[in-house]
């Protein structure tokens, strides 16, 4: 019977249970990737051989779906001969996978400032460094704030696909419930919710970025 | 080259996911254009009601995983007695997503055009629709092309999604698989990401 207040009193603990994973799994994701992402984009500005395995890996990446690089982080060290935790090779793969999304982020960052903006600096005898870090970052860093908070947001949802690996996050557990109690309606609507809640608060937390850092613009 | 044994041994069965694939693809991606491009027209210029309602579906469509709507349907089909056959059950699901971001980046397009040609249009004494049709339209789809293209490498890359719940497509099994699989969605998205980096070079030399 849908909606049964004696069968949700049961789901919310068990869904906000998983939802912790999926917190964990995205938050790290997010923080791993805004440090791995920069190395990549850095690596891809060089030329040569560093900047063509950089290019490479952020194509292979993002033209391959995440559920293969699941399978693939998972099984393959396994066959090799160290398993990993379900937890863990969906770390690595959300982490391969959004690294090349987060470096193209960069990148586009750093290439939306005008090039005016370079001459200013150098023509008004700043060196390097004080071109960029007064001038130059500041504006990348506030153009990259809302598509990184897009991605966050699709990170989370993601997370969802980890479920495919046995991780009891918010996807597998709503799997077990509705298998074990056929009570289809509640658990979606409930998993629904929160993934609506989680992806709010992100939007929430990217706008409010954005508007502390509106004078960079 | 033992390893590789599956992998030649399951060649013609990956091909033919692939085929599986690439009609799943474009029986959704058809629907979702339409639908999007609909949406985007209805958000810009619709009341205020028509908007709120196309605010709350993208709202959800954002807020909510892929995966948990496809599992939803899959589940519900079988409960609600609606007898569609599990492909286009799917087609249906991820074209009513997509539908949902095709419209963010379409309206993006409309929204981009310079106020200039909107007046130049209306001091021309166009109608509306002549306004859209021969003004607005062609060059809002010409500038959210390459984003458009995007969108749809990501749809390639969410049928894979399907294996999840069942529907039998490009992934399964063994490990080498796997690395068959990946390969043969790189070949597809990466072709079309080629194509989306060359119409927005295009775009930029247009402007």
């Amino acid at each position: 019977m849908p909606f049964d207040p004696h069968f949700i009193a049961r789901l919310i603990p068990a869904l906000l249970e998983g939802a912790k994973v999926t917190v964990e799994l995205a938050a790290l994701t997010m923080a791993i990737c805004l440090v791995w992402g920069l190395l990549v984009a850095l690596a891809h500005s060089t030329r040569g051989l560093l900047g063509s395995i950089a290019g490479g890996y952020i194509q292979l990446v993002r033209n391959t779906p995440l559920l293969i690089q699941l399978y693939v982080v998972y099984f393959g060290f396994s066959m090799a001969g160290f398993g990993l935790s379900g937890f863990a090779s969906g770390l690595l793969a959300l982490c391969a996978q959004n690294g090349g999304y987060v470096a193209e982020i960069y990148r586009g960052g750093l290439q939306s400032v005008s090039i005016r903006q370079f001459e200013a600096g150098r023509a008004l005898g700043m060196r390097r460094r004080t071109l960029y870090t007064t001038v130059i970052l500041p504006q990348v860093i506030a153009r990259v704030i809302p598509p990184l908070t897009n991605q966050s947001i699709s990170i989370i949802k993601d997370t969802s696909q980890v479920a495919a690996i046995a991780v009891m996050e918010i996807m597998k557990i709503t799997e077990v419930w509705v298998e074990t109690s056929a009570n289809t309606y509640d658990v979606f609507l409930g998993a629904a919710l929160i993934y609506l809640a989680l992806t709010s608060i992100a939007g929430l937390v990217g706008k409010l970025a954005e508007r502390s850092l509106a004078f960079a613009q | 080259m033992k390893e590789l044994g599956p992998l030649i041994h399951s060649f013609w069965y990956l091909l033919r996911g692939a085929g599986m694939t690439v009609l799943m693809a474009t029986s959704a991606v058809v629907p979702a254009t339409l639908l999007g491009v609909l949406l985007a027209l209805l958000h810009v210029f619709g009341g205020w009601l028509l908007r709120s309602a196309i605010l709350g579906y993208l709202f959800l469509i954002r807020g909510i995983p892929l995966l948990v709507l496809l599992t939803f349907v899959y589940y519900l089909m079988p409960l609600t007695g609606i007898d569609l056959p599990p492909f286009w059950g799917v087609v249906l699901v991820i074209s009513l997503y997509y539908a949902a971001f095709v419209s963010e980046v379409f309206r993006a397009g409309i929204l981009s055009l310079p106020q200039a040609q909107w007046d130049a249009a209306r001091s021309l004494g166009m109608t509306r629709r002549l306004m859209l049709q021969i003004v607005v339209l062609p060059q809002a789809l010409r500038l959210s092309a390459p984003p458009y293209v995007s969108l749809c490498v990501s749809l390639v890359k969410a049928t894979s999604l399907v294996s999840i719940v069942g529907l039998w497509e490009l992934t399964m099994a063994p490990f080498q698989i796997f690395i068959g699989a990946a390969a043969i969605y790189f070949c597809i998205c990466y072709t079309l990401a080629l194509y989306g980096r060359h119409l927005e070079r295009r775009v930029l030399l247009g402007h």
